[in-house]
C-alpha cells in the first residue's frame, strides 16, 4: 500500500508496524513508538535526466512540483512552497511521482534521498539535483505503548547488522551510484509475469467471493424491495441507497482504516475486501434482482394467482425463471465492474493484478510496459468471462 | 341459494371511486354478461369476485363462504373459479401442454399422468390437439386465448370469470374464442363475461348487466336490455355499439 494508507493502517492497529523511511517525528512519537534510528535521511530535490534548467529551489517560480502524501518530502515542499512560489501536486506513489516529472506535468519531485537515489540507480529517468535537507532519521514504527518486544528485538537486529557489515552492504546496494546492468524491456516483463498473474489470481479470487456474497445479499434485499411490506422495502431502500451512494475507495478505507480505529479491533485484509466489494455489488445486485422481477408483466402474477397458487409458489415457478433471463446480460456486466473494481481495493493494499504491477513499477519504473501488460491481462480474461457468460445466456435462452 | 352473492360492493384506487355500490347474486350455471363504456368499472367489477383486487366495502360471497374474511383459504376458492384475460397471459417459458397442466400438478390435484390426460382432453376440446408441444410465443391471438380457456378449465373449476377475453384479438380470430365460451355455457358452466361482442351477449346470455359509473344502471334478460332498454344511459350507449 502507499505510504500514507501504511500510517493509517498502523493507526488503526490493522498492523503491527510499518517500516517504510519514516522518519522519527516529536509530532509521530505522540501516536507511535519508534525503534533506534536505522539510516539517516533527508529530503532532495529530483528532475528529468535530461533537464538541466532546474538546479535549485529558485528554479520552481510559477511551476508544479511532485510530492507524496505523508513524507517528510511533502512537509518540505509545503514549507517552501510559498517562498519560492510553486505548486504541490500529491501522489501516493513515488513511481507515480516520477511518472508526473518524466511526463513533464511537473518539473520537479521531492523525496527521501535513498529512496531518489536508487531509482536514478534503476533508471527511473528522475536525478537528484539537490543536497540533501537536515532530515529526520529513518525508524521502524509500531502502535504506541503496545510492542515493547517487537521494538526491543528490531533494534537487536539491527545492532547485529551494524555490527557484522550487512548494514553497509544493503545501504551500498541502493545509494551507490554505480549499480549492476539495468535488465531490457522484455527481461522485465518477464520477471514481473509470476508475480502479475499472482495478483491476477488475487483478483479472481476476490471477485467470485464478493459476487457471491453479493448475491446472496441481493437476493435478500431484492426480495425485500418487490413484498408488500413497506418496512421491508424501506429497509431495501436504505441498503441499495447507502452502499450505492459511497464511493468503493471510501468504502473501503472506512471499513479497513475507520471501524477498527474507532472500535479497536484488527479487521483481516480480506475480511475488509471481500466486504467492501459484496456491499457495494450487493446493492447493485439488489436492483437488477428487483428490476428482473418488475419487468415481468403484472398478468403473469395475477394468471398463476388467478389457478390457485399461493405466491411463493407463483414468484419461484413462474416469476423467478421469466426474471432470470432478463437479468443475465445484467449479472455479467456487474461480474466485470466488480472484477475491474478490485482494483480499487490496491489503495488499501490488497495485492491483486494492479497492487502487483505497482509493485514492480516502484522497482523497475517501467510505468509503460507493465500498464499495458496490466491492462492486455484484464481485457483478456474479461473477454473470456464475457465470452463464457454470453453462451451461457444462449443456452438458458434456448431451453 | 346463488353461486355468487355480491352485497355493496364498493371499490377505490385511492380517491379514484371505481365501484360505487353492487348488489347481484348469479345461481349456478348462469350465464351473466356485463356491458358497458370504458371505465365504468367492469373489469374491477369482475377481479373483486376471484380478490386480485381487495373490495373497499361490501362483501363477495362464493358458495356461502366470505372471500374477504382472513380465515378465507383465498387459494382454495381461486382453484373453483378459472379466469380468462384479455391479453391472455399464458406462462412464456412453458410449452402449451404444461401450460394447462401446471397449475393441476403444482397444486397436487393431479399426478403428471393425469393431468397430461386432462390437458390432451381440454385441448381436443378447443380444437389445438396438434399445438400441445408448441411455445405461446408461436401461436396466434385466437389460440392463445383458446389455450388460456384450457388452462383455466384444466381446475375443474365450477365457475368462469372472462375479462374481456376477446377486446385484444383480430378480427377473424374472434368467431373461434366466442365458440369455444359458447360450448362452455351450453355444458352449464357459472359464467361470468365483460364484453364488448354484443351479440355474443344476446345469444348466449341468460342475463345482461349494463354498468356506467360504478354503478348497475340496468339488468334484465337479453332481449329486454337489447330489445326495451329502460334507462336513457343504457339506451345511449347501446345507439352508440349496435
Amino acid at each position: 500500500m502507499g505510504f500514507n494508507a501504511a500510517v493509517q493502517a498502523l493507526e488503526a492497529h490493522q498492523v503491527d508496524g510499518v517500516i517504510a523511511g519514516m522518519s522519527i517525528t516529536d509530532e509521530r512519537k505522540q501516536t507511535f513508538d519508534f525503534s533506534d534510528s536505522y539510516y539517516d535521511s533527508g529530503v532532495v530535490m529530483g528532475v528529468r535526466d535530461d533537464q538541466t534548467m532546474v538546479k535549485e529551489y529558485a528554479d520552481l517560480k510559477g511551476k508544479k512540483v511532485a510530492v507524496k502524501t505523508g513524507t517528510e518530502g511533502y512537509t518540505f515542499a509545503q514549507s517552501i512552497a510559498s517562498k519560492y512560489g510553486f505548486t504541490i501536486v500529491p501522489f501516493d506513489e513515488s513511481s507515480q511521482m516520477y511518472d508526473d516529472v518524466k511526463t513533464g506535468n511537473s518539473i520537479a519531485c521531492f523525496d527521501d534521498f535513498p529512496v531518489l537515489s536508487y531509482g536514478q540507480k534503476m533508471k527511473s529517468g528522475v536525478k537528484v539535483v539537490t543536497k540533501m535537507e537536515k532530515g529526520g532519521s529513518y525508524g521502524f514504527a509500531v502502535s504506541k505503548g503496545q510492542n515493547k518486544e517487537l521494538l526491543e528485538k528490531f533494534n537487536t537486529g539491527l545492532a547485529n547488522i551494524k555490527a557484522n557489515g550487512e548494514y553497509k552492504r544493503i545501504i551500498d546496494n541502493y545509494t551507490a551510484t554505480q549499480g549492476q546492468a539495468p535488465q531490457s524491456r522484455l527481461e522485465i516483463i518477464k520477471d514481473a509475469l509470476p508475480s502479475l498473474f499472482k495478483g491476477l489470481g488475487n483478483t479472481l479470487i476476490y471477485t467470485i467471493a464478493s459476487l457471491f456474497f453479493a448475491f446472496i445479499l441481493g437476493l435478500i434485499f431484492g426480495f425485500m424491495k418487490v413484498s408488500q411490506n413497506k418496512w421491508l422495502r424501506g429497509i431495501a431502500t436504505v441498503f441499495v441507497d447507502l452502499f450505492r451512494g459511497i464511493p468503493l475507495i471510501v468504502l473501503a478505507f472506512f471499513i479497513y482504516f475507520g471501524i477498527p480505529q474507532a472500535f479497536g479491533f484488527t479487521m483481516p485484509l480480506f475480511l475488509a475486501a471481500i466486504l467492501t466489494l459484496s456491499l457495494n455489488a450487493g446493492a447493485y445486485v439488489t436492483e437488477i434482482i428487483r428490476g428482473g422481477i418488475q419487468s415481468i408483466d403484472r398478468g403473469q402474477m395475477e394468471a398463476a394467482r388467478s389457478l390457485g397458487l399461493p405466491y411463493r409458489k407463483a414468484m419461484i415457478k413462474i416469476i423467478i425463471p421469466q426474471a432470470i433471463r432478463i437479468m443475465i446480460p445484467s449479472f455479467i456486466n456487474q461480474l466485470v465492474i466488480t472484477l475491474k473494481d478490485t482494483s480499487i481495493l490496491s489503495a488499501i493494499g490488497l495485492v491483486e493484478l494492479t497492487q502487483s504491477g505497482k509493485i514492480v513499477i516502484a522497482r523497475t519504473f517501467t510505468s509503460f510496459d507493465i500498464w499495458l501488460v496490466v491492462a492486455i491481462i484484464y481485457l483478456v480474461v474479461i473477454t473470456i468471462l464475457t465470452k463464457i457468460s454470453g453462451r451461457l445466456e444462449r443456452k438458458v435462452h434456448h431451453g | 341459494m346463488g353461486k355468487i352473492r355480491v352485497e355493496g360492493l364498493q371499490k377505490s384506487f385511492g380517491s379514484n371511486h371505481v365501484l360505487k355500490g353492487i348488489d347481484i347474486e348469479v345461481k349456478e350455471g348462469e350465464v351473466v354478461c356485463v356491458i358497458g363504456p370504458s371505465g365504468s368499472g367492469k373489469s374491477t367489477f369482475l377481479r373483486c369476485i376471484n380478490r386480485l383486487d381487495d373490495i373497499t366495502a361490501g362483501k363477495v360471497i362464493i358458495d356461502d363462504q366470505d372471500i374477504n374474511n382472513s380465515k378465507t383459504d383465498i387459494n382454495k376458492v381461486r382453484e373453483n373459479i378459472g379466469m380468462v384475460f384479455q391479453h391472455f397471459n399464458l406462462f412464456p417459458h412453458f410449452s402449451v401442454l404444461k401450460n394447462i397442466m401446471f397449475a393441476p400438478m403444482e397444486l397436487g390435484k393431479q399426478t403428471e399422468e393425469q393431468a397430461r390426460k386432462t390437458a390432451l382432453k381440454l385441448l381436443d376440446q378447443v380444437g389445438l390437439s396438434d399445438k400441445a408441444d408448441a411455445f405461446p410465443n408461436k401461436l396466434s391471438g385466437g389460440q392463445k386465448q383458446r389455450v388460456a380457456i384450457a388452462r383455466a378449465l384444466a381446475m375443474n373449476p365450477d365457475i368462469m370469470l372472462f375479462d374481456e377475453p376477446t377486446s385484444a384479438l383480430d378480427p377473424e380470430m374472434v368467431g373461434e374464442v366466442l365458440g369455444v365460451m359458447n360450448d362452455l355455457a351450453r355444458e352449464g358452466m357459472t359464467m361470468m363475461i365483460v364484453t364488448h361482442e354484443m351479440g355474443f351477449a344476446r345469444e348466449v346470455a341468460d342475463r345482461v348487466i349494463f354498468m356506467d359509473g360504478g354503478y348497475i344502471v340496468e339488468e334484465g334478460p337479453p332481449e329486454d336490455v337489447f330489445g326495451s332498454p329502460k334507462n336513457e344511459r343504457t339506451i345511449s350507449f347501446l345507439e352508440k355499439v349496435l
